[in-house]
């Protein structure tokens, strides 16, 4: 009997269930036939009481309730259904008499969902079930979804309102959802005008937020803004408000609906985002990404406008020694400190986000919300002056940059001077891009560092075929090795009292094509590349092999002494390099002996002790280059494995021009003396200097006057030319200073040795 | 009063014997075209037990002067005598029930006579019909 009836729509899934209740056992009967031929499953009630005590125990889909019913009648019954959990929306059809009016009312007042004329027409009354049906369940997916939107809108911390005017009998006014009056810190039930949010924007906001309010409702366009506000609590959010505008039957805006939406936490991560892809995390200033934007954005401006803009390349001088001795925190403190003072030498500006893309919209002179300071990476900083109108402006800023280095900066409790070099290059006139800008700083910069840092100066072409020059050099200097063009010179340590030699010196040469390289020319770029490092393990090699070489020639039985830099003392592999060097040559240790600057020595004593304990042991012997020119430790000086002293040349060229430099040869001598360290006076040029080192007391000697730095093969014709047929005119020299000296003696004055 | 709970009532007189309205009857059977269900004899039978009952109501409530039975028992059988299409009472029924409902002056006892006049007819037809 069960037929699917054309009202039946595609929402319902499984066959209605219908519970119909009615004392009139015929009705029930009729009615229950009708319904069930038109496919609803029907329960039947012959009372309201009948009907509660089945609807304890199941939920049908519709309730159909006779009116009139003896005992508890259909409006008693449907108040309690409604009264029971769960049945607040279940549909009730209330089946009234056709002349019933007062049936009707009661009906709605006791909660039925609609009436119904009794009736033997069951295609009626199954339509009007059908449509309760659909209405219910609508009004389940529109609550369901009512529910899931508060839902959602609570976790999207989003609510929605709606506000209308004031108009002709109509109550104007601010409605907020539950969830709205949640993003205002407000709870459920509370009631919340216009005014009072209004009043929660901060005052200084709150103007523009007005402005923005009234040119909106003048317009009846789209509203979308951020507002910050501060709750009642005291927390401070930042509000998103959009509405769209609602227009009466005449077409006049009657009011707004839009939502409002808590987005703090987003516009903090938004700034956050912005903060790191901006901005250096360190100092705080505009970081390489934004420098570039800012500057190719005072690029356009300066085209456009016709005017110029400089970029400042500034380039800290030594920061790698404050890194390397101070450690990395106090480098990034100097870093800081570094940045706080550049702000301070031009009008830093951090908000340029009134400047628009085009950098139109703050008026003709906005690109001067440009200028800034920014660091580029690692000590290098940039300054951007987005005009000048003349190189001086650049330099002026340049001399200010310096300036505000020269103060000390106090870093891991101990003051460190900085200085920096400072590139510059202008607009139109070094470059017509940002990149060339850029690089063209890079060459005046480098320039200055050229000449002995702590300056400033304005690129120029002929800086770049330098720059050009010194890159050649460069990579020729790679190949240099590989292409044995890079050979030692020897020059002879004499002792001058015994008149003959007692070891080499070896200096290092680059045989460039024709062009013999001073050391001068190519030792610091090896330096400043890290080429110094395979440069001196192959002098080591070169220097072992060639004792070999003198020793089957002509017996050679002394040192050669090789100059180091103190970061390959540093490298552990030193020790077991040396040791290879000599094994191969079958030469013993002591062939080696390694002269270090005193500078060099001091500047990295404690990396450079346990080295030198490990090569005395070995029988490496260790000389100290330059000395008095530094500023040794004296008391270091006592316990280092030091076998040698070096006075340096800029003293001897002074003996007898000026006294003090006699007076410190006499007082390196003393110390030498004491600490049992052998003396060599370097750069000996004449019969006077030696005749004096050696009244003071110094035997071994070296410079042009015994023989310049040869090559190799050079060496042994020198000596058997020069020392063993003692033809030089040096040699008696000494000789002839020690009956000096014993004329001294006999005139009672104390001999100096 | 004795008629009532006669098994045959008598026949209300020398006019055609009472019938019940073909529309009526005619809705009845669509709801079950091919008779297998019974539906018509089901529906008449329990229409006379209801009927029974409720004639009984009626004839103790004459005296008493009580309008809520004599109310609730109009209610019920307007529409179940217009389902079997005993129109008559059905029509009775409504018009006293209007009346009651209204709070119309009347005669109490008046309206009962009508109604258990109208109801022993309907019951002699459906009883017809049964038996046929």
């Amino acid at each position: 009997m069960t037929v699917v009836h054309p009202f039946a729509d595609a929402g319902q899934t499984s066959v209605p269930e219908v519970l119909l209740v009615d004392d009139d056992e015929i009705n029930l009967l009729l009615t229950g036939l009708g319904l069930r031929e038109r496919g609803f499953k029907l329960s039947e009630a012959g009372s309201g009481e009948a009907a509660l005590e089945m609807l304890r125990e199941w939920t049908p889909d519709i309730i159909v309730l006779d009116a009139l019913m003896p005992g508890l009648d259909g409006f008693d019954t449907c108040r309690r259904i409604r009264r029971m959990p769960g049945y607040e929306n279940v549909p009730v059809l209330m089946l009234t008499g056709l002349d019933d009016d007062a049936s009707i009312t009661r009906a709605y007042e006791a909660g039925a969902t609609d009436f119904f004329v009794k009736t033997t027409q069951w295609s009626l009354l199954t339509g009007r079930l059908h449509y309760l049906l659909r209405a219910s369940r609508t009004r389940i997916e529109l609550e369901r979804s009512k529910s899931k939107l508060a839902r959602a809108q609570d976790l999207a911390r989003m609510g929605s309102f709606d506000w209308w005017r004031v108009d002709r009998g109509t109550r104007g006014g601010l409605r907020t959802s539950p969830e709205a009056l949640r993003v205002f810190g407000f709870g459920p039930h509370e009631e919340v005008s216009l005014r009072l949010i209004l009043r929660m924007v901060p005052h200084g906001d709150r103007r523009a937020f007005l402005r923005l309010l009234h040119g909106a409702l003048k317009l009846s366009s789209v509203l979308a803004t951020d507002v910050p506000v501060v709750l009642l609590d005291g927390r401070q959010r930042i509000i998103h408000v959009e509405a769209e505008p609602e227009f009466n039957e005449h077409g006049h805006g009657a009011g707004y609906t839009g939502i409002v939406q808590d987005v703090t936490e987003r516009r903090q991560a938004e700034d956050r985002i912005r903060q790191l892809a901006n901005f250096d995390a360190l100092t705080g200033l505009p970081n390489r990404r934004q420098l570039i934007w800012r500057a190719e954005r005072a690029l356009e401006q300066a085209r456009r406008l016709q005017h110029q803009f400089a970029l400042l390349l500034i380039d800290l001088d030594r920061f790698k020694l404050i890194n390397d001795t101070l450690g990395h925190g106090a480098g990034d403190e100097l870093l800081v400190e570094v940045g706080r003072r550049l702000r301070a030498c031009v009008r830093h500006s951090d908000q340029i986000a009134d400047v628009a893309p085009d950098g139109s919209a703050a008026g003709a002179r906005s690109h001067r919300a440009l200028e800034a300071v920014g660091r580029l990476g690692g000590d290098e900083f940039v300054a951007l002056l987005p005009e000048i109108t003349a190189d001086r402006d650049a330099e002026r800023v340049a001399q200010r940059v310096l300036e505000a280095l020269r103060e000390p900066i106090f870093v891991s409790g101990q003051e460190c001077f900085v200085t920096a070099s400072v590139g510059v290059a202008i607009f139109p006139r070094d470059g017509n891009s940002v990149v060339d800008l850029l690089r063209n700083s890079d060459i005046a910069m480098y320039s200055v560092k050229a000449q002995g840092k702590n300056a400033s100066a304005i690129y120029s072409p002929a800086l770049a075929s330098q720059g050009r020059e010194k890159l050649e050099l460069e990579t020729a200097l790679h190949k240099a090795i590989e292409r044995d063009e890079i050979v030692l010179h020897y020059q002879p340590k004499i002792d001058v009292r015994a008149a003959k030699m007692v070891g080499v010196e070896a200096l290092m040469r680059w045989q460039r094509g024709s062009v013999l390289v001073p050391p001068n020319d190519f030792m610091p770029m090896a330096e400043d590349t890290g080429l110094i490092v395979p440069l001196s393990e192959w002098a080591l090699r070169e220097a072992s092999h060639q004792a070999r070489v003198w020793r089957d020639a002509f017996g050679f039985n002394d040192s050669i002494a090789v100059n180091l830099p103190s970061r390959l003392f540093e490298r552990s592999d030193l020790v077991e390099h040396i040791h290879q060097c000599v094994t191969a040559s079958d030469v013993p240790h002591r062939v080696i002996r390694l002269e270090i600057t005193e500078d060099n020595l001091m500047k990295e004593l404690q990396n450079v002790i346990p080295a030198l304990h490990r090569l005395n042991e070995i029988g490496v012997e260790i000389s100290i280059d330059d000395f008095g020119t530094g500023y040794s430790s004296l008391a270091y000086l006592t316990t280092l494995p030091i076998s040698e002293l070096k006075i340096d040349r800029s003293f001897v060229r002074e003996l007898g021009v000026t006294p003090q430099s006699s007076a410190v040869i006499t007082a390196i001598i003393a110390l030498a003396r004491s600490l049992g360290l052998r003396v060599v006076a370097e750069g000996v040029e004449t019969l006077r200097q030696l005749e004096v080192l050696h009244r003071l007391g110094c035997v071994v000697m070296q410079g042009f006057l015994f023989s310049r730095a040869v090559p190799p093969q050079d060496l042994q014709t020198w000596l058997e030319q020069t020392v063993l047929p003692r033809k030089a005119p040096w040699i008696g020299a000494a000789s002839d200073a020690d009956e000096v000296d014993g004329s001294l003696r006999a005139a009672g004055a104390r001999p100096l040795r | 009063m004795v008629s009532v709970l006669s098994p045959e009532p008598p026949n209300g007189g020398a006019s055609s014997p009472p019938t019940l309205d073909a529309a009526a009857l005619g809705r009845l059977r669509e709801l079950d075209p091919d008779g297998r269900h019974g539906v018509l004899h089901r529906v008449l039978l329990a229409f006379e037990t209801s009927l029974m009952r409720m004639l009984v109501q009626l004839a103790a409530e004459r005296d008493s002067g009580h309008s809520g039975v004599v109310l609730s028992v109009a209610h019920t059988l307007k529409s179940s005598s217009a389902s079997v299409g005993a129109l008559q009472l059905s029509q009775a029924c409504a018009e006293v029930e209007r009346r009651l409902h209204a709070g119309a002056p009347g005669d109490l006892q008046a309206d009962v006579e009508r109604l258990m006049a109208a109801g022993e007819s309907a019951l002699v037809a459906v009883r017809a019909m049964l038996r046929a």
